[in-house]
């Protein structure tokens, strides 16, 4: 019997940079279709050059990932960004800046792509900041933008670099759940990257939880298990939601400890 | 002083450290400054502090500039110069563009052409005039060759700089969107890098005049530079003035409108 080819598969991926040890010991992880995945960690644990490895931004050194069995190479429309910053374009429009998603499909009509955008800017809740440069929105606002974008691309992995984390407290919650009702609505992959426990906790179905230097996963907790497919944001207050945050920043806080 | 009922000596706001000040007020201290130093100027020579062979007066200098404009073929030697200053202007654009983002984009142009540059960029003007003279006679092609000599050493290096400072996100947000790295060379890169090339432009084309009238002084027999080199030859001081401040209009009138053109052209900023 030959076991299902999982869907995303960090394959024994190391990575080195000039004399380096980015990820020095081989690094191993499946992510199922349509799961939510929070890579947790302090800065300088590998987190974001793995996750920029699936985008086909960096390359690993030895070993592999790969997409439903087939290694991944440069990057394409499959996986998208969402930066922290400069994650739109400050000379389109936010339409224009939507549109660009789909700037290089060949298999749209202008028509088809405009309606999709259209779609898009209603989907993050900008349907009446359309012709507003990006300067005139909030932080927040400029955020939306680029999932959007990313998501009128077509992209079935969303990769997202702390993308909340220029955000004040308020708008980071609000966002927070306007990405988790996005990915109810328009079930994609996402690998998101952060620091903050709580927002891991909050948005993912899992938490992958780093150690410093070496990268090796701490824990693989499962969210959903406990808190379910759906969060609103009582549940921040709820006992579970208040165990599993402790955890993982004891978890963090010993490895920390460990490591230096 | 006599103290305000809040305490503070009368217009003590308008000395506040990096304070704000009302547009109005900016503008007024903008307009007195030099209305005091155009009334400072007139009383010069009437009031006996100098002569008016040396310091000819504010009317003065604006009848000698009616008579050149009337009698010796200014506008024609304006035009001449504005004609050699964009034609040097414009090859220095042309070739520093492309050369500027090439270095920037390939770490092995850069690497072959940096210390070149830099030598290059160092060497004063005026110091090669002889050698253009020798090398290219005294003809049109001294002058833009000065010019150029002048513009495209710097501008290739701001060029470069303002390829370099495109943030990377947007180059990768547009590879994983689908675009070749020649599509998100044109289509990003270039879009994002224009506002401060239009700025470097402009700051480049100023130094154009700097380097015109070295060149019209020591070789030329028309131009703006050859006006004020002929004025002095027969100590017409107001002649001299008057030409100095053509090019300052000019300069002054061509800065402005490439400042209204890039606040059109880059709203979103």
């Amino acid at each position: 019997m030959t076991a299902p080819v999982p869907y995303l598969q960090f394959d024994a991926v190391t990575k080195q940079f000039s004399g380096l040890h980015v990820v020095a010991s081989p690094f191993n992880l499946v992510v199922p279709r349509r799961q939510f995945v929070a890579f947790l960690g302090p800065s300088g644990c590998g987190k974001t050059t793995l996750m920029r490895m699936v985008g086909g931004l960096d390359t690993p050194s030895t070993g592999g990932i790969r997409l439903e069995g087939a290694p991944v190479g440069g990057p394409d429309r499959r996986r998208g960004m969402v930066f922290q910053s400069y994650s739109s374009f400050p000379w389109l429009t936010v339409e224009q800046n939507i549109m660009f998603g789909m700037k290089y499909r060949r298999d749209m009509l202008a028509a088809e792509k405009h309606e999709r955008a259209m779609h898009y800017l209603k989907l993050v809740g900008l349907q009446d900041f359309g012709a507003s440069y990006p300067n005139r929105i909030s932080g927040g606002m400029r955020q939306r933008v680029a999932i959007a974008r990313t998501l009128a691309a077509g992209s079935e992995i969303l990769l997202m670099d702390e993308p909340f984390g220029a955000l004040d407290a308020q708008l980071r919650e609000e966002l927070q759940v306007e990405l988790r009702r996005i990915q109810a609505e328009d079930a994609k992959t996402i690998i998101f990257v952060t620091h903050d426990v709580e927002e891991a906790v909050f948005l993912a179905d899992r938490v992958i939880v780093f150690s410093p230097r070496p990268t090796v996963i701490r824990a693989d907790i499962d969210i959903t298990a406990t808190l379910g497919k759906s969060r609103d944001l009582a549940m921040r207050d709820s006992t579970e939601f208040f165990r599993l945050r402790t955890e993982i920043l004891h978890m963090l806080r010993d490895a920390h400890r460990a490591a230096s | 002083m006599p103290a305000q009922p809040n305490g503070k000596p009368p217009l003590a706001w308008m000395f506040v450290f990096r304070g704000a000040l009302p547009r109005g007020v900016r503008f007024a201290a903008g307009a007195g400054t030099a209305l005091l130093v155009l009334a400072l100027w007139s009383m010069a020579a009437p009031l006996g502090w100098i002569s008016p062979i040396f310091l000819p007066s504010p009317l003065g200098v604006l009848t000698a500039l009616w008579t050149m404009v009337t009698q010796n073929n200014l506008l024609t030697n304006a035009g001449i110069s504005i004609a050699r200053v964009w034609v040097a202007f414009l090859l220095s654009a042309i070739m520093a563009i492309p050369i500027g983002i090439l270095m920037s984009s390939y770490r092995i142009f850069g690497s072959a052409l940096e210390p070149l540059i830099d030598f290059i960029r160092y060497l004063p003007v005026p110091a090669l005039v002889p050698l253009s003279i020798i090398w290219l006679g005294i003809g049109e092609e001294t002058k833009i060759f000065l010019l150029w000599l002048g513009t495209f050493f710097q501008l290739v290096l701001l060029v470069a700089e303002d390829m370099k400072r495109v943030p990377q996100e947007y180059f990768e947000i547009a590879y994983t969107l689908g675009a070749k790295p020649r599509a998100a060379l044109t289509s990003v890169a270039l879009r994002a890098m224009l506002p401060s090339l239009v700025d470097n432009l402009r700051i480049t084309l100023g130094w154009c005049w700097t380097y015109l009238i070295i060149a019209e002084i020591v070789a030329a027999d028309n131009g703006l530079g050859f006006v004020i080199w002929t004025a002095r030859r027969y100590m017409q001081t107001d002649q001299v003035m008057a030409g100095v401040f053509v090019i300052g209009f000019i300069g002054l009138a061509t800065d402005q409108a490439l400042r209204l053109l890039h606040r059109r052209l880059f709203r979103y900023l």
